[in-house]
Formats: structure tokens, C-alpha cells, sequence
């Protein structure tokens, strides 16, 4: 969150926004612009478009308002599955790391999530739910689920044994242990989860909307950019993706340093 | 020894404790130790001696093998603040401002907000760190910081301390200065205390009887009566008495290479 910090992130996207402008003013007129697709060829394609036709179709994207309209329900289905998922997946891996008994019952459910990729529930989930929010929400939520779960769980075991003897030898309960003492030890590593589950969140919402093909929504911009092909959208959904995320992440960062001003470093 | 008739405040008869394992070890064999009224007890003995697991059994996380220990006539059943424990490690809550942290045993009491700043405010002026009430641990020093957490445990008012070798990580210097500010604190705010530590010295300067403990197994070797008037200070730790003291618990502890028991 520094200035030194803004100013690297500044200089890093100017270099490679100067290096594509140079590749694609090198390559107009050179690159071909006719593809085999498959089975068929594709006239008029654009390998690397220029800044001038990046900047034509932005306009048309913005103007038209699909590309606003995207956003806004692609952001919608990410924040709520995110809410939810972290909701659940925080409260179990409390549960789960505070209570010895429950860890048992949930450790083994826990691996067999972990390493399972959520996107292979979508055709159950569409199924169960059909096609439309209810089913992309959740899908992104389970994700989302068993990353924080892990965290908090992780969060609540790794605190220092000396902080609750200490706490235990000044007369807290249970209760006013886990409040004071696992609660604001854990929050760390519990927030690091999260901001890896809205990452994750993201991939998941893209993939899930080109399974229910239809307007408005990022993933299904993507999917419609890449079927004609029109390179243009592509990137500009790319980019727009790719900046949703590091929303994301700059106001988890923030909620991270405000929480933890008591640590030796913020992050 | 202190001329006191009152029944021990703290008492445990016949300890023994084992650490399970591959190899078993018997930390603790048959040992005896009582701690009156007010009375600033030093526990002194090599380092794996079973200082710190004695200890852990006063404050209620170990429960004795053999033997049985009492606090205040009855039977010692888990941690609580009756027992004021800081532990060896650092244990001052880093998420919580110096305030918060003195604050803490009250808050686990129920007391008013009121009530629990009126004694946090005694205590930061004791220890001197009244300028430091909003800072978090990070901008203490380890000595002050140990200050905390032994403020800390006064805070709820224990009828017993129970020190671990507060300032066993510290240097010559600090230690001396944090030794004084103890000594003040203790002057001010009469406690029984249960201090344990490897260095003679720092038993000497800070306690009225110093128990040596034997090595692994731990069972008490030796007692002296420390006959150093108070307030004690600088000069003290150069008088004769101090030294001839010193001398005498050097000799009990083993550091002259005589056999050992």
C-alpha cells in the first residue's frame, strides 16, 4: 500500500503496455489475418490488435453497455458466493480447530475436498439448482468454502500455546479465549484464505457462465469473443477480469492492514 | 527463615512427575516445598532440573503423578487467576495495546470498564509506562514487556505468584534494572511469591528463602534463610552478607564440582 509500492505496480503495466503496442504496430499489416479454426477458415482476424482497435471496441463494449452489464452481474455472483462460502468455511474451520472432537469427524471430508476441483460439481449443481444464479452462487461458495475452511482451521491451530495458557492462567473461560485470544491470532491467516479464495472465485464464475451461455456476463463475453473469433473482446474481458481481481485483493489488503496494525510488518 | 505461623499458602507434599515417552523421564521425585503468607520464595536449580514442570503443576496445567499440591488449604484443579502464573516464554498478548493487556484478567473477572481502569492505571504508574498505555507490545522492550505480563497477573489480585525465570532472556544490565523494578512492585503490592530461577544472584537480591532443587530427578537440596534487610539496592548485591550468601548457594548448587546427591 505504499508509494514506493503503487509507483513499482505503475511503472511494471506501463512497460508491458509499451511492449504490446510495439508488437502490435511491428505485426499490423504483417501477422495473417485469415486462421484455420477447426474446420473452417476465419477471415478479418486480428492476432494482435492495435491500441486504435483496442480503443474502437472498448468504446463499442462500454457504449452498448455489455461490457457494464457483465461486470455488474459477473461481480454480483462472485461477492455473494464469496460471502457466503467464507461465511460457512470460516465458522466450520473455527469450529473444526477449536473443538478436537469435530476435527476427526471433519478431517478426512476436508482432503477429499481440498484436492477435488469444484468446477467437476457444475454439472451436479446444475442439475440440483438449474441453470441461473442459484447454482453458479453456490458453486462459487463451495469453492470458496473449503479454502477458508482450511485457513481458519489452520488460522485457530497455529496459535502459540503460551497466549492460551496465559489467558487460561488469568481466569478466561473458554469463550473469552476463543474471542480474544484465537480470534485476532487467527484473523491473518484466515483473511490470506479468503483473499486466495476470491482469486479462486473469480476463475471459478468464468468457467461456470460458458456452461449457461447467455448474456450479460463476463465469462459468457469471453466464450462468445473466442467462438468468432474476435481478439479485440477477448483481451479487453481479460483485462477487465484481471482488474475485478486485483479489486478484490487491494480491499482485502486493506481490511488486512487495518486489522493487524498490532504485527511487527503489515503485508 | 521468616518467623510466620500462618498455614502455608502454597504446599505440595511427595511430588512426582514423569514425562511419558519412549524413554520416561522422571522429572520430578518426592518433593516437598511450602510457601508462606507474603513470603518471596526463590527456586533455584540447573537448567532441566524440573523448575518449569513444578511450576506448571502450582499454576494447574500439570497434574502431579505422586504427591499432592495445595493452594490457600485446597487442592490445586486447573489454571486460574488465584494463581498468578507468567510463563518462561514471552506471553504478553501482541494484538492488544499495553492497556488491554493489563486489563485482561479483569476482563475475564466481569469487572466494569471503571473499575478495571482504575487498576490498570495503578499499575502503569508503578511500572512506569503510563506514556505507553495505547502502544502495542512491539514498542516495549523485552524487559518492559515482561514487566506487563508480571503486572498483568497482579492486576487480578492471586493470592500467589508464580514467576518462570521472567528475566531469564535478558542482559546483565536490564536484568538488574528489571530485578529493582520488581523488588518495587513487590515492596508496594505484598505478594507470596514463587520465583523461579538458574542464577543465585538474582534469588539473593529478589527473595527472602531460596530453595535449591537437585538435579533431574528435582527434589529439594538445600534452603536458606536470605537475612538482607529491605529495601535492598545496588550496594546490597556488594555487601558482605550478600557474598558470603552467595558463596553458600553456589556451594549448594553444585557450581564448585562437589558430588552431587
Amino acid at each position: 500500500m505504499t508509494s514506493p509500492r503503487v509507483r513499482r505496480a505503475v511503472v511494471a503495466l506501463a512497460a508491458l503496455a509499451v511492449l504490446y503496442a510495439l508488437a502490435a504496430e511491428l505485426g499490423h499489416g504483417r501477422l495473417p489475418d485469415r486462421i484455420w479454426l477447426g474446420a473452417h477458415y476465419v477471415e478479418n482476424v486480428q492476432l494482435l490488435p492495435t491500441f486504435r482497435s483496442l480503443a474502437e471496441e472498448g468504446t463499442f463494449l462500454v457504449e452498448s453497455r455489455i461490457l457494464l452489464d457483465s461486470i455488474a452481474v459477473s461481480t454480483r455472483r462472485v461477492f455473494l458466493g464469496l460471502l457466503l462460502g467464507s461465511a460457512a468455511g470460516i465458522l466450520l474451520g473455527l469450529l473444526t480447530g477449536w473443538a478436537a472432537r469435530l476435527e476427526v469427524l471433519a478431517d478426512p471430508w476436508v482432503t477429499f475436498f481440498r484436492f477435488t476441483p469444484a468446477l467437476a460439481l457444475l454439472p451436479l449443481y446444475v442439475v440440483w439448482f438449474g441453470y441461473g444464479e442459484t447454482s453458479k452462487v453456490l458453486l462459487i461458495a463451495t469453492n470458496v468454502a473449503v479454502i477458508t475452511l482450511l485457513g481458519a482451521h489452520q488460522g485457530v491451530r497455529g496459535v502459540p500455546a503460551v497466549y492460551l495458557d496465559a489467558a487460561a492462567s488469568l481466569g478466561a473461560s473458554r469463550w473469552l479465549r476463543f474471542r480474544r485470544v484465537v480470534l485476532p491470532m487467527a484473523f491473518p491467516t484466515i483473511l490470506a484464505s479468503v483473499r486466495i479464495a476470491a482469486g479462486l472465485a473469480w476463475v471459478t464464475i468464468v468457467v461456470a457462465e460458458l456452461i449457461d451461455a447467455r448474456m450479460p456476463s463476463l465469462g459468457y463475453l469471453l466464450a462468445l469473443a473466442g467462438a468468432y473469433p474476435r481478439v479485440p473482446t477477448m483481451l479487453i474481458g481479460i483485462a477487465t477480469v484481471g482488474a475485478l481481481v486485483l479489486l478484490f485483493d487491494l480491499l482485502a489488503l486493506l481490511l488486512y492492514a487495518q486489522a493487524t496494525r498490532w504485527m511487527e510488518r503489515v503485508a | 527463615m521468616t518467623a510466620s505461623a500462618a498455614a502455608p499458602v502454597l504446599e505440595a507434599v511427595g511430588v512426582g512427575y514423569t514425562y511419558a515417552g519412549r524413554t520416561p523421564t522422571v522429572a520430578l521425585e518426592g518433593l516437598g516445598l511450602e510457601v508462606r503468607d507474603n513470603e518471596f520464595v526463590a527456586l533455584l536449580g540447573p537448567v532441566g532440573c524440573g523448575k518449569t514442570t513444578l511450576l506448571r503443576i502450582f499454576a494447574g496445567f500439570l497434574r502431579p503423578a505422586t504427591g499432592t499440591v495445595r493452594c490457600a488449604g485446597s487442592d490445586i484443579d486447573g489454571p486460574g487467576w488465584q494463581r498468578g502464573y507468567v510463563l518462561q516464554e514471552v506471553a504478553i498478548f501482541p494484538w492488544m495495546t499495553v492497556r488491554e493487556n493489563l486489563e485482561f484478567g479483569l476482563l475475564a473477572k466481569g469487572l466494569a470498564p471503571s473499575e478495571r481502569r482504575a487498576v490498570s492505571d495503578e499499575l502503569l504508574g508503578l511500572i512506569g509506562l503510563s506514556a505507553f498505555e495505547a502502544a502495542y507490545p512491539k514498542e516495549l522492550s523485552a524487559g518492559m514487556s515482561k514487566m506487563v505480563e508480571v503486572s498483568r497477573v497482579l492486576a487480578t489480585d492471586p493470592s500467589l505468584l508464580l514467576l518462570d525465570e521472567p528475566f531469564g532472556a535478558l542482559d546483565a544490565q536490564t536484568r538488574a534494572r528489571m530485578q529493582d523494578a520488581l523488588a518495587r512492585l513487590w515492596e508496594h503490592r505484598r505478594k507470596t511469591v514463587l520465583f523461579v530461577t538458574h542464577d543465585a544472584e538474582e534469588a539473593l537480591y529478589l527473595a527472602d528463602r531460596i530453595v535449591v532443587l537437585s538435579e533431574r530427578p528435582g527434589r529439594v537440596r538445600d534452603e536458606f534463610a536470605v537475612d538482607i534487610p529491605r529495601p535492598r539496592s545496588f550496594e546490597t548485591r556488594f555487601s558482605a552478607r550478600f557474598l558470603e550468601l552467595k558463596r553458600l548457594v553456589w556451594e549448594a548448587t553444585g557450581a564448585r564440582g562437589a558430588p552431587s546427591t
